[in-house]
């Protein structure tokens, strides 16, 4: 009797434990993260005007390259660009900022880029296969020489980096940009264009609202 | 607050009953810990578990003395909503999933109070390690921390005594860890129901 009860409350725990092990997140969103910083030695009060370029570029590598030769790098489709700008005009305008043509002397210039990453496993534990290789022990791996196989599975993250520029310390002839506020938002890229769009969207009105020093 | 009524109305129930505890030499005692968190798992999580188990063996050394050793389970989980967080100049925003798993082990004794019905009251302390693994999920990042701590668990509890084979019981148990270089001691408290086996007559 006590043999048959200790067993079925070893089950009847296990299945407790196993099926009630808390689930994190669940959706897309779930994952999504606004990350803003800002100068505290620079006047954002006194600045009013800004200039930003009519496309958002796309971030391929640590360094430029241009291989089509047309000394201009890969731009976001017009439809996605023009998403994420409108937005972050609107939030400018009702922040008091006005937009200037970048030849009228702004204070300020503001910069998008994107970037997205694929995130692959290819190179899982190889302890996964410890209970078969005989003579194999913890810590030891493996490689594939001279050759990557294709992924397993994946996801694909992106950002999108907006940086405002302190544009009249570009005008005193300074080798470095001071950027001034930068904004990062970051999620999965996941999911059809126009959630992402909905979704970046909606992180950059965060942005702007736990960035209280940009409103005049 | 309630935990400590629970604690009072226990308390009072061990003055009023003195009753024996079984006659065998050792139990095991299987039991379905609730546990509340408080102080800086509190600060963490300020949700009570229903994840968790908890497991015990004892051995009689004297007639109303036992030796124990603990072990368990408790799994700690509170999704935070959306909020920003300040840190100098820089802010984040995020959902954020928050877990902290931990494995108390202790050795202990429990004093149990003699008494001719069925139920049984018991007063235990134990000390031992508590191993605590904190996870925040922010974003598609994860920030962990570790550490076994040392810990000391007080308890109190009643047994109820069936004729043959195994007794009820209900308890509650204050683990309380102390601070260790990664991590602040984290203390819980938690309400145990849950069936001792005797054996080895």
């Amino acid at each position: 009797m006590a043999i048959k009860l200790t067993r079925l409350l070893g089950i009847l725990s296990l299945v407790l434990i196993s099926g009630c092990y808390p689930k994190g997140a669940e959706f897309i969103d779930d994952l999504d993260l606004v990350y803003t910083n800002y100068s505290s030695s620079f006047d954002f009060s006194s600045k009013t005007t800004y200039a930003i370029p009519d496309s958002v570029i796309k971030i391929t590598g640590d360094i430029f390259s241009d291989p089509d030769g047309d000394h201009k790098p890969s731009f976001l489709g017009p439809a996605s660009a023009a998403a994420i700008l409108d937005k972050i005009n609107q939030n400018m305008v009702s922040n008091g900022w006005t937009e200037v043509n970048k030849f009228s002397n702004p204070d300020v210039i503001v910069l998008v880029s994107t970037v997205t990453t694929t995130n692959v496993y290819w190179y899982y534990d190889w302890w996964y296969w410890g209970w078969y290789y005989p003579g194999w022990y913890p810590g030891w791996g493996w490689y594939y020489p001279g050759y990557y196989p294709p992924y397993v599975t994946g996801y694909k993250s992106g950002s999108v980096f907006i940086q405002m520029v302190d544009a009249k310390a570009v005008a005193a002839g300074t080798e470095n940009v001071p950027v001034i506020w930068s904004c990062i938002l970051n999620g999965l890229a996941e999911g059809g264009t126009s959630s992402i769009t909905t979704r970046v969207q909606g992180m950059i009105d965060k942005a702007f609202a736990q960035s209280p020093y940009l409103k005049h | 607050m309630r935990s400590m009524k629970k604690i009072f109305v226990l308390l009072i129930a061990a003055i009023c009953m003195q009753k024996s505890f079984a006659q065998h030499h050792s139990v095991f005692i299987l039991s379905y810990p609730i546990a509340f968190p408080m102080g800086d798992l509190g600060d963490y999580i300020d949700k009570q578990s229903f994840r968790g188990i908890n497991l015990e063996w004892g051995k009689e050394i004297k007639p109303n003395l036992i030796a124990s050793l603990e072990t368990g389970w408790n799994v700690f989980y509170k999704d935070v909503p959306e909020q920003v967080y300040t840190e100098g100049t820089a802010s984040f925003s995020g959902k954020q999933f928050r877990y902290t798993n931990s494995v108390p082990i202790i050795v202990g004794a429990k004093w149990v109070l003699k008494s001719s019905n069925n139920l049984v009251p018991y007063a235990g302390l134990g000390l031992g390690t508590m191993y605590s693994d904190r996870s925040t999920d922010f974003g598609l990042y994860r920030i962990s921390t570790d550490a076994w701590q040392f810990c000391v668990r007080p308890e109190l509890g009643i047994t109820f005594k069936s004729r043959n084979g195994p007794a009820a019981m209900l308890g509650v148990k204050y683990y309380s860890s102390f601070n260790s270089s990664d991590l602040d001691g984290q203390s819980f408290l938690t309400v145990n129901i849950g069936v001792v086996f005797p054996y080895g007559l």
